[in-house]
């Protein structure tokens, strides 16, 4: 009922009606009085909270958070004190996921393209008539027997989500591809070849008492940031000694800032360096004697070749060699003492043509220190508790998207579904996805938000939020013993009140819809995904063992979603270590895309730390999150060397033009004193084509430009093997950045707050 | 209820520059978006931030990390000259910022060292969906106001009325009492906790860390401001003193 304020002051006139109306609202009385002006109104909490614990889907791997929920809506994320991957930390992704729930551009129903393809105009129809265009020209495939022209392009999909689309492949045809711009395929592939193992391991960071990582930004946004960043306080100011850390990296990243020693590292030779450390060990007997013999065949690879003093110039151009040379024994020493004693790498050390070499090397490191499945190193991750429930699987290398293309181009794809990727972002404009897409008759698309290739589709079927769904996810890496981690709907669908023929709808639920249609049995125990996740949570009970115990199945339910997941301390990997440690890898160089005279700098993309992949981009409190180190917010910088610069005459916001064999990209400049001299380094996660008002033609991609060299042996994108000239193109744009928002105190040598001379005294009339 | 000082032990040694404060402080407290302009303008309100300072020159080059946020000191340069009473030091040791009585001089903000008072120069806007997420226990500040870090105090509060009504105590260390970036920090650089409970994990890590040899430091404490945040020094490693921050 509308209330005029005339009819409000005389009906809380009197007490009694004032009274009548309070109880009405719900609302005690004393609560409603009028505010004194001396009180804080942070003193008045009103409403009730309610916290629920669910899944984060915004960071590479499932941390469990709860949130905040008043009046229906939610408020707050923040981590779940019980959940293995994180216990009660979170990032600032996790909390940003709130943003992208109530989001002003979400798409409220699901849409069909009423102009070109790519003019981003769309027409709103009931999910009937979508999912009835969608089953139509599926129909239209499996009756000319053609269902390996559909092909499905997701994220890496784990948990439920991932088994309910492994089926519908499996039943109905069609091949599933995943997209992962910065992809892990080398580390996968690393893991088996120098463990034997098919799940990624857990680094145990918390009990080293040496770190030594490559190129991976451990700390920020690679793989496991918070469960590491976790384990990370632990190392440094824990109930041990405190640790040490040395990072070796060709760029400057927010980990290298972490570190007690960064070793520069020319791009490309991390593998080289591991050897190098590998030969101080060995040869001054420092490591284990026969795991040395099995890594170097019996001493039939010859490890001198790589001493420090032989390979010291070849590592680094900047640092003077014997210096070089010092730190790598300097650093051996350190990490074949200080025991437990960890190595890894991943991102830019694996991104190049010799990037198995190199991990490989980097990861064979832990034979010698005795680190390989034991606390404080490499431990391994048992396989999931649930068979047909997968942890993440092996993503597509570049070279998969390569074949996929060429096939586009000849027109063997018909139909595209495409959930929780963004391949016409985070490709490469050289693989040429975008003109191949235009062979594909139907791209339809599951996002939420309309991203580039949401704008690109033909038909959009909107996925509701992470926070309105069910599903699960296995972490990948996994703390070390199995779980699954259970994400719940924490709040009612937002556009529920649309009704049931517009609004979004769960991914699972609409495939399992579309195969129902199509009459294609996914096999599944029930009629919705719920329930589906339900049977496996009661594969789960029937285990009888983990961290919720229950007399009967429903209280294990409410147990395992109070408390977001199942996990069991006691289901360790069984696997032993291999019995003999692999040889270590022949040393191959790597190759750089681009001619160095023409192209005489180095480009390293990274993963921004807020909008990572460029996933974050559309949410503007991750826009907003400053860079680590450059303080940048909202735009795309390239970071040069402050020296470099100077001798270029580049100042900090000159809009710089960054230019491949492949293509050009303007960055704004951002000169700092860490960047070595040779390298750009460029952050990747701007420059989208849509993606909603925030994100919507904001910076530039760097994805775009890279060339497409891959890996010898895994066919991975070598993403940081881009050679690049950079000019400046005369514009300025002022970098928006936190630094140097807040002045700095001056300086008083002396702790004198205010310094009385006989000058200042006598003063000056 | 007894004596309360609230306070916070940030370790420098742990933190890694990450940000999670930053953005759960953003959404605890309802703090406006900081669009582009803002930052341009330097305009950017951020109650708890991140700076970084650099080191030397690459190859021989460092990055540290400290995050600062209001210091809750117990002489407040930022009290006195408020002329309207809109700051004042309440009696569980909180500096404590009144909207209602705030007339917008700055002067608080200009009399603090640390920089850490913000002042809305826009009325705060967020497209109509995003008001969903606002947070219904914090007053969204209009322009004209002096806004900072209030240590979370509706989270105090809402804690304290809880403990008092279900007749139990407040825990040291409560995840519901904890400002937002504590809860949030990835490594628990941030501690927060009751300085005048001496078992309080504050209390202990100050008392331990305030020895000789100890990391303890507070941000320019020779301006006798008194902080309620304690810091402890960042680790130099092979350095036989660590240096600040």
């Amino acid at each position: 009922m509308p209330l005029t304020r005339r009819q409000f002051l005389t009906l809380t006139g009197g007490s009694a009606a004032a009274a009548v109306i309070f109880q009405a609202c719900g609302v005690p009385e004393d609560e409603l009085k009028v505010q004194a002006p001396i009180g804080m109104p942070e003193d008045i909490v009103t409403g009730l909270q309610n916290w629920y614990a669910t899944t984060c889907r915004w960071c590479p791997t499932g941390e469990g958070i709860v949130v905040k929920v008043m009046e229906g809506r939610a408020k707050k994320v923040e981590g779940n004190v019980d959940h293995p991957i994180n216990r009660g930390t979170h990032s600032a992704r996790c909390e940003a996921g709130l943003q992208a729930l109530y989001h002003p551009d979400r798409i409220r129903g699901p849409l069909v393209r009423s102009g070109e393809r790519g003019s981003g105009r769309f027409e709103e129809i009931s999910w009937t008539d979508a999912i009835g265009r969608l089953t139509l020209q599926l129909r239209r495939l499996s009756d000319s027997g053609d269902q390996s022209a559909l092909a499905m392009v997701t994220e890496p999909l784990a948990g439920h989500t991932g088994m309910v689309a492994e089926r519908f492949l499996a039943r109905y045809g069609g091949r599933r591809v995943s997209y992962e711009p910065l992809e892990r395929t080398v580390l996968r592939s690393v893991v088996k070849r120098v463990f034997d193992q098919d799940v990624m391991p857990d680094l145990d960071v918390e009990r080293a008492a040496y770190v030594l990582s490559f190129g991976a930004d451990w700390l920020n946004t690679w793989i496991s940031p918070v469960r590491y960043s976790r384990g990370y306080g632990e190392f440094r100011q824990g109930d041990r000694k405190r640790g040490t850390f040395v990072h070796a990296d060709s760029r400057f990243s927010m980990t290298a800032a972490n570190a007690d020693r960064w070793l520069h590292v020319e791009p490309g030779s991390e593998g080289v360096l591991a050897l190098s450390i590998a030969q101080v060990i060995v040869s001054e007997g420092l490591g284990n004697s026969a795991a040395a013999d099995e890594l170097t065949d019996g001493g039939y690879i010859d490890l001198d070749a790589f001493a420090p003093e032989r390979v010291a110039s070849k590592i680094s151009t900047a640092v003077p060699s014997d210096r070089m040379a010092d730190d790598i024994r300097q650093v051996a020493r350190g990490f074949a003492e200080h025991r437990p004693s960890l190595a890894f790498g991943g991102g830019s050390a694996a991104a190049h043509t010799n990037g198995l070499f190199n991990m490989a090397a980097i990861y064979s490191l832990n034979y010698l220190v005795d680190s390989v499945d034991r606390p404080g190193g490499i431990v391994f991750n048992p396989r999931p508790p649930l068979q047909d429930v997968p942890a993440s699987q092996t993503t597509t290398p570049f070279s998969t998207w390569q074949s996929l293309i060429s096939e586009m181009n000849r027109e063997r794809v018909k139909v595209m579904m495409v959930r929780g990727a963004d391949p016409f972002y985070g490709l490469p404009d050289s693989a040429g996805f975008r003109a191949a897409s235009f062979k594909v008759p139907y791209i339809f698309s599951f996002s939420g938000t309309m991203d580039d290739t949401t704008a690109m589709s033909d038909l959009v079927l909107p996925e509701l939020d992470p926070l309105e769904t069910w599903d699960t996810d296995i972490p990948d890496p996994g703390p070390g013993y199995q779980m699954v981690s259970f994400q719940q709907p924490v709040v009612r669908p937002f556009f529920e009140e649309r009704g049931r023929h517009l609004g979004a709808r769960g991914f699972g639920d609409v495939l399992m819809t579309i195969a129902q249609d199509l009459n294609v049995d996914l096999g599944l125990p029930g009629e919705t995904f719920r329930e589906v996740l339900q049977d496996g949570a009661r594969r789960l009970f029937n285990l009888r063992r983990g961290s919720v115990s229950a007399p009967d199945f429903r209280s294990f339910w409410n147990g395992v979603l109070q408390r977001g997941g199942w996990w069991d301390v006691g289901a360790v990997s069984t696997d032993s270590v291999p019995s003999r440690a692999p040889s270590l890898p022949t040393p191959t160089d790597p190759v750089f895309d681009g001619d160095p005279d023409s192209h005489p700098m180095h480009l390293i993309p990274f993963a921004s730390a807020s909008l990572t992949d460029g996933r974050g981009a559309a949410l503007p409190w991750l826009q907003a999150t400053p860079d680590p180190t450059s303080t940048a917010t909202w735009r795309t910088w390239v970071e040069i060397n402050a020296s470099v610069a100077d001798d270029m005459g580049i100042r900090e916001g000159d809009v710089v033009r960054i230019t491949s064999a492949h293509g050009s990209m303007e960055a704004l400049a951002f000169p700092n004193p860490a960047t070595p001299f040779k390298v750009v380094a460029v952050p990747v996660g701007q420059g989208h084509r849509a993606g909603g008002r925030y994100a919507r033609n904001r910076g530039s991609n760097v994805l775009s430009i890279l060339g497409p060299g891959s890996d010898s042996e895994t066919g991975a994108l070598a993403w940081a093997a881009t050679r690049v000239k950079i000019e400046k193109t005369g514009d300025w744009m002022r970098l928006p950045k936190f630094e140097n928002a807040v002045s700095e105190e001056p300086r008083d040598e002396h702790h004198e707050i205010i310094k009385i001379t006989p000058v200042d005294s006598g003063g000056v009339h | 209820m007894g004596e309360k000082s609230w306070g916070m032990v940030i370790d420098v040694d742990k933190c890694t520059g990450c940000q999670a404060c930053v953005v759960a402080c953003q959404s605890e407290n309802n703090i406006p978006i900081n669009e582009e302009e803002h930052f341009n303008q330097r305009r950017a309100i951020e109650w708890i931030r991140v700076e970084r300072y650099w080191e030397g020159e690459f190859p021989d080059v460092k990055a540290r990390f400290i995050p600062i946020l209001c210091q809750h000191c117990g002489e407040a340069p930022c009290e006195p000259v408020c002329p309207v009473f809109a700051t004042y030091h309440n009696d569980q040791g909180l500096n404590v910022q009144v909207y209602n009585r705030c007339v917008g001089t700055r002067f608080c903000a200009n009399n603090c060292p640390y920089h850490v008072r913000f002042f809305n120069f826009w009325e705060p806007e967020w497209p109509e969906t995003l008001t969903n997420q606002l947070n219904p226990d914090v007053t969204v500040r209009s322009r004209g106001i002096m806004e900072k870090c209030t240590f979370c105090v509706q989270r105090i509060r809402r804690t304290e009325r809880e403990s008092e009504r279900d007749g139990v105590d407040l825990d040291d260390g409560d995840r519901a009492l904890s400002p937002a970036c504590v809860n949030a920090c990835p490594t628990s650089a941030l501690v927060f906790g009751d300085f005048a409970d001496p078992e309080s994990k504050v209390s202990r890590l100050k008392e331990q860390e305030e020895k000789e040899d100890g990391r303890a430091y507070r941000l320019l404490e020779n301006y006798g401001t008194e902080p309620s945040v304690v810091y402890l020094k960042k680790v130099e490693e092979g350095a036989k003193s660590a240096s600040h921050g």
